[in-house]
């Protein structure tokens, strides 16, 4: 009823009561306050989400420097060690420095002590290297002086040479004055000569016949003799007759029975090494041709010396007798003369000069002309009244080391180093026969050949000790002799055809028939 | 607008000025920081205010943790009351800006439960809305039927006072509806007429019992006094004491139960003709030892109290279905 309505009145009022008091309540307090703490916090708020913004940057890098410090802590622990390392290092290597001053300062103190040395070194050299010149320039001084000195020494030697033999010719001037003056007293002599002269053939000795004989080709040996100690270097047959003279490096001069083998005499006397053997025609005089620069004559019966010939200056190597006269001996020594001797006056009376030594010599038959072989493979002949060179032929390409005429006189045969043996026309010097042998070498400069005595073989001996045998007209070997062992130095054929004798470097003689 | 509307947007509009000073012993920085001035919706809490003030204070902190509990004159403030009850309980004499103290160390743990910021705050909504469903329906059985995820959009609406946001999540929520024929009417009709909506669950003419979910905050002054403005700070909490006690009455046709009848059932010593309503003092002259309530406060309002009981619960409850009521009395401290 009423009471229901005006309780709802009431409560209508009471609710609009309370709506009125909730907006007023509004306006105090959110509507007044509002909008100001709004306007005041906005920014409060803004910034604290800016703030919150601006947190979360710095927190993001933050912890992004966090990262990078935990990062660098780690190099830097990396660095510290490192470090570390580095100053040990730095510090071992200030020790070494010091040391290496210490070694540089040292050096240097060397080095300039070395350079000292040096230059003092060098001042020497330089003093060495002037005092070198200066004996160098001294040397070709006295080089120079010693050259003229030379020449002047040639010029000398030709000067008295050219004065010896001007000497000589006048010595031979001198002779053959006296000679002349001599002859003319003798008036037999005058015949002879005069007849020679005209026509130079040689005519057989008055005093005698000699015996033609065949001679044999000698093949087997008949006696071995021990003639001499040291070596035999000439032997020789008395004219037709079996009797050898040997002649060696000492002692005496023996003459010995070839067919027994038995020694007859010596002949003493003789000094020095007999180099070459003559004998006169008559078988009285014995010449021999003495390395003591002599020749010695001695009297074969007597056996006693009845000349000793001085005046060579040298070792006379080669001596022949004339077979006409007896009395003139040429001899060939190293002092590049041949000297002609009288046996009857005992002394010189020409003396030839030449320049190469003459090994062999050889009197012709008239006993008027020498035959000289030489060493420089020249065979020259000279007259022995002027003592003048007649010819010169070059006969062989080495020395010459004999010359033996034959019996008739008309061939001459030369040996030489060229190991040819060769068989000269004496009239016209022209060789009529070369002999050679493949065994058959020459042994010395003395090497003597001989021709048979019917002048149809050759006999020369070689270095290997074999004697070898040449028929003249065949021009070949006839016969091989070997019985020595060493070389043969000397062949004879005894004048009546046997035997060949050959003596060798061992002294040894064997006789062949 | 319609008048449950209009009330329930000024509900959930409704903010108060606090001014919020650091306390000086925590005052780290020179000068002190000036106090922040933040306004505080009535049905948030608290620690919801945190985020807004803490940017003021920061740099003026001493090094450590924080721990943050306000004061009122040296009074704790028990942070699961929302902000709104606390000044309508603790200030007599509205105090607009409303001057508190934040203090960042020394959480009073004996007289404060623990408070973790928003979380505790959350837990502690749900918590009261099963309490109020419960009270409500018998079960809470609608309010762990609603997912997870509405729930936190419930919460957040709340937190924000986004009104239009929870009244779409409310249907969610099932909660049985008080019925109040006065809450929809802008006009003295019949009561009635009624208007179609998914609110109401019940079937017409059926005679209810409706239980309301209510707390209830009794402040007792020993003196007398004649103005708001005489009475005395509050000086503990020992001066207040804590009702959790639900309204039932009978939903009964012609009648209409009143406030009045809600406070008489809910504080029945201080009740009869000595209770006044608000802004009416009966300059008796002559005080009772029998307590005698001086002032009701709801929302930050005082009622007639002759107001019906149901459009009060309906228009000013608190988004967690309870109907928050600050008295001061009277009376003998207990």
């Amino acid at each position: 009823g009423t009471c229901f309505r005006s309780q709802e009145e009431k409560a209508m009022e009471a609710i609009k009561d309370a709506l009125r008091a909730l907006r007023k309540r509004h306006l105090l307090e959110e509507g007044a306050h509002g909008p100001a703490i709004s306007a005041l916090s906005k920014p409060m708020i803004s910034q604290g989400s800016e703030w919150k913004e601006k947190t979360e940057k710095l927190e993001i890098e933050l912890q992004q420097c966090y990262k990078a410090q935990s990062r660098l802590s780690a190099l830097l622990v990396i660095e510290v060690a490192e470090s570390r390392t580095s100053k040990a290092s730095l510090q071992d290597k200030e020790l070494l420095i010091n040391d290496l001053e210490k070694d540089l300062s040292q050096t240097r103190e060397e080095c300039t002590r070395l350079q000292e040395e040096l230059e003092e070194k060098t001042k020497t050299l330089d003093l060495l290297i002037t005092e070198n010149k200066e004996v160098r320039s001294q040397l070709e001084e006295m080089t120079n002086r010693a050259q003229k000195a030379e020449s002047e020494n040639k010029m000398l030697i030709d000067r008295w040479m050219l004065q010896k033999m001007q000497d000589a010719e006048r010595l031979n001037e001198a002779n053959a004055l006296y000679e002349e003056m001599l002859a003319k007293l003798k008036a037999n002599g005058l015949e002879n000569l005069a007849r020679q002269q005209v026509d130079g053939i040689v005519r057989r000795n008055e005093d005698g016949t000699d015996h033609f004989v065949e001679s044999t080709i000698p093949s087997t040996c008949g006696h071995r003799i021990h003639a001499h100690e040291g070596g035999c270097g000439s032997i020789l047959f008395q004219y037709n007759s079996r009797t050898l003279f040997t002649g060696g490096q000492a002692g005496p001069v023996k003459m010995w029975d070839t067919n027994s083998g038995s020694l007859i005499k010596s002949l003493n006397g003789s000094l020095g090494n007999i180099l070459d053997l003559a004998i006169t025609h008559d078988n009285k005089s014995l010449i021999a041709a003495s390395s003591s620069n002599n020749l010695f004559v001695w009297d074969v019966n007597s056996g006693r010396v009845r000349h000793t010939l001085t005046g060579h200056t040298d070792k006379v190597c080669a001596v022949d007798v004339s077979k006409f006269s007896s009395r003139h001996v040429v001899s060939a020594a190293y002092d590049r003369t041949i000297k002609l001797w009288d046996l009857q006056k005992g002394y010189c009376t020409n003396t030839v000069l030449f320049t190469s030594n003459c090994n062999a010599i050889c009197l012709s038959i008239d006993g008027l002309t020498v035959f000289s072989g030489h060493m420089d493979g020249n065979l020259r002949l000279w007259d022995i009244q002027t003592g003048k060179l007649l010819s010169e032929v070059a006969g062989h390409s080495s020395a010459i080391t004999s010359v033996s005429l034959s019996r008739n006189g008309n061939m001459i045969l030369t040996s030489g180093r060229d190991n040819v043996h060769n068989v000269f026309d004496t009239r016209t010097l022209e060789i009529c026969g070369t002999l050679r042998a493949s065994g058959n070498r020459l042994a010395s400069n003395w090497s003597r050949s001989c021709i048979s005595p019917d002048d149809e073989y050759v006999a020369a001996g070689s270095a290997d000790g074999t004697v070898h045998v040449w028929s003249i007209s065949k021009g070949s070997i006839v016969s091989t002799l070997k019985e020595q062992t060493s070389p043969i130095l000397c062949c004879s054929w005894s004048g009546i055809g046997k035997p060949l004798a050959s003596a060798d470097k061992n002294g040894y003689v064997c006789t062949w028939t | 607008m319609a008048a449950n509307e209009e009330a329930m947007k000024y509900v959930w509009e409704g903010a108060i000025p606090l001014q919020i000073h650091l306390h000086k012993s925590e005052v780290a920085s020179h000068p002190a920081p000036p106090p922040a001035l933040v306004l505080a919706p009535r049905i948030g809490y608290l620690p919801l205010l945190v985020p807004l003030i803490k940017p003021y204070f920061k740099d003026s902190l001493p090094p450590g943790e924080d721990s943050i509990w306000f004061d009122y004159k040296g009074v704790p403030l028990k942070w699961y009351i929302p902000t709104g009850v606390l000044f309508d309980l603790l200030c007599a004499e509205s105090e607009r800006p409303w001057n508190l103290t934040i203090h960042f160390r020394g959480y009073p743990s004996n007289v404060l439960i623990p408070c973790e910021g928003e979380d505790s705050a959350k837990w502690n909504f749900v918590n009261s809305l099963k309490e109020a469903a419960y009270i409500i329906n018998g079960n809470c059985k609608n309010v762990m039927n609603m997912s997870q995820s509405d729930q936190e959009d419930l919460w957040t609406s709340v937190m924000n006072g986004d009104l239009d946001a929870y009244t779409r999540l409310l249907p969610k929520l099932k909660m049985g509806n008080i019925e109040d024929e006065f809450s929809r009417k802008e006009s003295l009709s019949s009561p009635v007429s009624r208007q179609g909506g998914g609110t109401e669950i019940d079937v017409a003419g059926q005679v209810k019992t409706a239980r309301i979910p209510v707390r209830l905050y009794v402040r007792s002054v020993s003196q007398n006094f004649e103005n708001l403005e005489d009475v005395p700070e509050i000086d503990t909490w020992d001066e207040i004491s804590y009702m959790n006690r639900p309204v039932e009455f009978l939903k009964e046709k012609g009648k209409c139960f009143t406030l009045r009848d809600a406070m008489e059932s809910l504080l029945p010593e201080y009740s009869g003709d000595r209770a006044q309503t608000s802004g009416e003092e009966e300059a008796d002259g002559s005080q009772e030892t029998r307590g005698e309530i001086k002032l009701v406060r709801i929302q930050g309002i005082e009622l007639k109290l002759e107001i019906p009981f149901s459009w009060v619960v309906n228009n000013l409850m608190n988004p967690e279905f309870y109907l928050h009521i600050s008295v001061l009395v009277i009376g003998p401290q207990r």
